[in-house]
């Protein structure tokens, strides 16, 4: 029995070696970027990070700032980009960034990326101000109905990320969620893949879903005051003459109005007319998702903000 | 619960563990034991039908019980036909009373009349086609004095519920199995370690062969006008490796756990695709319930002994019931029929019996006369195989018709070559070990270091190319 025990255990040891060698080789996972918390409390990532995407076939990279993507050859006429995994971009090379198909739209400018994914509308904005120290003439700021929810402590609760408490008007920095575990799961590519492939699901999705259908509907309506206030804090709190919200496709028209009335300038994505902006099995864009986003973004742009004539 | 999910990679550990640190040598608690956890295996899919495991338990141990005290023919007679009537009668229930009932409406509607019956909502319970046939060759044998009654009843339980084999077989024989749940069972290292590598080629043929070609097998299936002749044979062959790769890959899996366990199941799968010809393929394929047809319908029909017709009738019986029992649709029924006639050559010029043998037993490879003969062999399986997979006999018919036509010599419309090379390495690792039990069981000629990288190569390949289909086809008879 001990014998038998032995050798289990020790070709579990081998087997484990082997396997985080194929895996490493193969990049059946997507290499994860280490994150930290800065002074001003944002979860950026460790400056100067590379990996592959999950098949190998391209590399992300994270700059000397901190964010995903390639820096601009120089800071002159400025235009920063902030938003989520959409603007983060992972999943397609670098070439395909906003960054890259805005300049190839608009040469005269540079841009910047500044992205993470989950990040919400108001930690968006808290990363405004470190990117408003290069002096953008104009910040795209990416968001949409998930940004704006997620961003009131009160709507639901997330110690990950950064929120505003609406009652108090105090903004709640995120704090790392499991980092040692993380760190673990991320270095130990095997584990990350076993987890990815077989992940442990306790949660009964019928229940979670039928509820989020029933209070879908009338989550405008039931948190209008608080979109409200955080609007407010906002305009109160932050520098928003250049700040231009680019809402994707599919955003809450109710939302979109509350932006326009409190005198927000937006730029509004629509993909209802095309083919599929997104990958099959994933909502992010692909690289013709980027460009037709880039394109709408830019033609705006031409046609009224950097013809100093106010968007929409 | 499923042998490859993640909830069985957890309980299998706990029992092992448990079975031999705290059972230890003591039979009744490792009985006990195995008891236990063939509930909470069988209970994880539906508690509720637990009580039906119990209930086929007390009876027909109680009914063993009687038969060993009794010696009055009519008695026994009685008690044999109580056992029969309540095991098939669960069995008919849960299994044909929509079939009978739908078949009554149909006949009706066929000569003009109506019938006014309504079907059941009910919900067939997982392996009671298997179960029941487990605990009937008790009663029989009991009867038949070919084994004495037993009296330890967490042990009769154990062995009418064995998790390893409940669901999905091999249907084990009372006389085979039961003693051993008396007998002292001691860890054996070689036995374990075979049963493991058992396990390992059982989920590899179940997660890379029968999942993948599933998945290939159901697209041109539910799609068959829309292919050419080629691709659907395409589509037969796919899915004659997905059911021989998910109901071999079960019994090896079920036979390797037993193995862990210190017990004994009988071979139930002998490199079927490897015959010559169609009595070979039946002594190859789902040996457990061929046997159980043989020794307990087609002898007690009078067998071969009555002369041509009663030869032919009983053939033609024991293939109808056989298919019959796989499920409550006339497709079965004609592929069991089919099987028969195939046989009916082979029976009426008794050559069913001149394969008996392996093939190229002393050879590499075999010679163009068997390459001839396994060919055919395969090729009218695959027509079969049509019928068994087919929604309905419309299906099938419609299936078999777009296939013969001058688009069988066109192009093939879906060619997945991964999955094509894999079933390609695994009929080489087949006929490579098809001296063995199973396939890798003669590994041990190669050096630690090698067998330990081919084992981890199938590992990777099982986590590759897991599937879509996770279900075993067989937890549906």
């Amino acid at each position: 029995m001990k014998k038998f025990f032995n050798n289990i255990i020790l070709f579990g040891l081998v087997a484990l070696c082997i396997g985080e060698i194929v895996v490493r080789l193969t990049h059946v996972n997507s290499d994860i970027p280490y994150r930290t918390i800065d002074d001003m409390g944002i979860q950026k990532y460790y400056p100067n990070q590379e990996g592959y995407w999950k098949g190998g076939d391209h590399k992300w990279m994270v700059n000397s700032l901190g964010w995903p993507g390639e820096l601009p050859d120089n800071y002159d006429n400025l235009i920063t980009i902030i938003g989520d995994s959409f603007i983060e971009n992972f999943m397609n090379p670098n070439d395909c960034h906003q960054s890259a198909y805005l300049k190839r739209e608009i040469p005269n400018y540079n841009f910047l990326e500044a992205s993470r994914s989950g990040v919400t509308l108001i930690e968006s904005m808290e990363i405004s101000k470190q990117t408003d120290t290069l002096n953008p003439i104009a910040t795209l700021i990416h968001t949409g109905n998930g940004d704006i929810y997620e961003s009131i402590k009160e709507i639901k609760s997330l110690n990950d990320i950064t929120q505003l408490n609406t009652k108090d008007e105090v903004i709640i920095h995120g704090k790392m969620k499991s980092p040692g575990l993380k760190k673990v799961l991320y270095s130990w590519k095997l584990l990350y893949y076993l987890y990815n492939r077989f992940p442990l699901n306790f949660k009964n999705e019928s229940i979670a879903d039928s509820k989020k259908d029933k209070t879908e509907k009338s989550k405008f309506e039931i948190n209008e005051t608080r979109i409200r206030v955080l609007l407010n804090y906002i305009k109160n709190n932050y520098k928003i003459e250049n700040k231009i919200f680019v809402f994707k496709p599919n955003s809450d028209d109710n939302i979109i109005n509350l932006f326009k009335s409190m005198g927000f300038k937006t730029i509004i994505l629509d993909s209802s007319k095309d083919k599929s902006w997104s990958f099959e099995h994933d909502p992010h864009w692909t690289c013709y998702g980027h460009e037709r986003a880039a394109a709408q973004v830019s033609n705006k742009l031409k046609l009224s903000f950097l013809n100093r004539i106010t968007v929409d | 619960m499923l042998f490859n999910s993640i909830d069985f990679f957890l309980f299998l550990p706990i029992v092992f563990g448990l079975y031999w640190l705290i059972g230890g040598k003591r039979i009744k608690t490792q009985n006990l034991l195995i008891a236990i956890a063939s509930y909470v295996f069988y209970g994880w899919w539906d508690w509720k039908f637990l009580s039906l495991i119990l209930f086929s338990s007390i009876v027909d141990y109680s009914i063993g019980l009687w038969l060993g005290k009794t010696k009055k023919i009519s008695t026994r007679k009685l008690l044999l036909w109580i056992s029969i009537c309540v095991n098939l009668g669960f069995l008919g229930f849960f299994k044909y009373y929509n079939f009978f009932i739908d078949s009554l409406i149909d006949s009706f509607t066929f000569f003009g009349k109506e019938l006014n019956l309504s079907t059941l909502n009910i919900i067939l319970p997982v392996g009671i086609s298997f179960y029941t046939f487990q605990t009937l060759s008790y009663t029989i044998d009991v009867y038949n004095k070919k084994l004495q009654p037993t009296k330890d009843f967490i042990g009769f339980m154990a062995f009418v519920s064995f998790f390893p084999q409940l669901v999905a077989g091999p249907i084990e024989r009372a006389t085979n199995l039961l003693p051993q749940f008396s007998k002292k069972r001691s860890f054996d290292y070689a036995n374990a370690v075979d049963g493991l590598r058992q396990v390992l080629w059982g989920l590899f043929k179940k997660i890379v062969v029968a999942d993948n070609c599933a998945k290939y097998a159901n697209i041109i299936f539910n799609n068959h006008t829309e292919y050419n002749g080629s691709t659907l044979l395409l589509g037969a062959f796919f899915f004659a490796f997905q059911i021989y790769g998910d109901f071999s890959g079960y019994s090896d899996i079920a036979i390797g756990i037993s193995r862990l366990f210190g017990f004994n199941l009988k071979r139930n799968f002998a490199f079927p695709y490897f015959s010559r010809d169609i009595a070979e393929f039946w002594r190859r394929w789902h040996i457990s319930l061929s046997t159980w047809f043989r020794d307990y319908l087609y002898i007690p029909l009078g067998g071969s002994r009555g002369g041509l017709k009663m030869k032919i009738r009983n053939t033609f019986i024991i293939f109808i019931v056989s298919g019959f029992w796989h499920g409550a649709n006339w497709t079965f029924i004609i592929w069991g029929a089919l099987n028969a006639l195939y046989f009916l050559p082979l029976l009426l010029t008794n050559k069913n019996r001149v394969n008996t043998d392996l093939v190229a037993q002393d050879n590499f490879l075999p010679s163009i006369k068997e390459v001839g003969q396994m060919a055919l062999t395969f090729f009218i399986t695959l027509i079969a195989w049509v019928f068994f997979r087919a929604d309905n006999v419309l299906h099938a018919l419609s299936y078999l018709q777009n296939m013969f036509t001058a688009s069988l010599i066109y192009k093939i419309e879906i060619f997945p070559s991964t999955i094509l090379l894999l079933v390609l390495f695994f009929i080489i690792t087949e006929w490579l070990g098809r001296r063995g039990e199973y396939a890798i069981e003669k590994i041990d000629f190669m050096k630690r270091p090698i067998r330990w990288i081919f084992y981890i190569l199938l590992i990777v390949l099982m986590f590759s190319f897991t599937g879509e289909e996770q279900q075993f086809i067989y937890f549906q008879f």
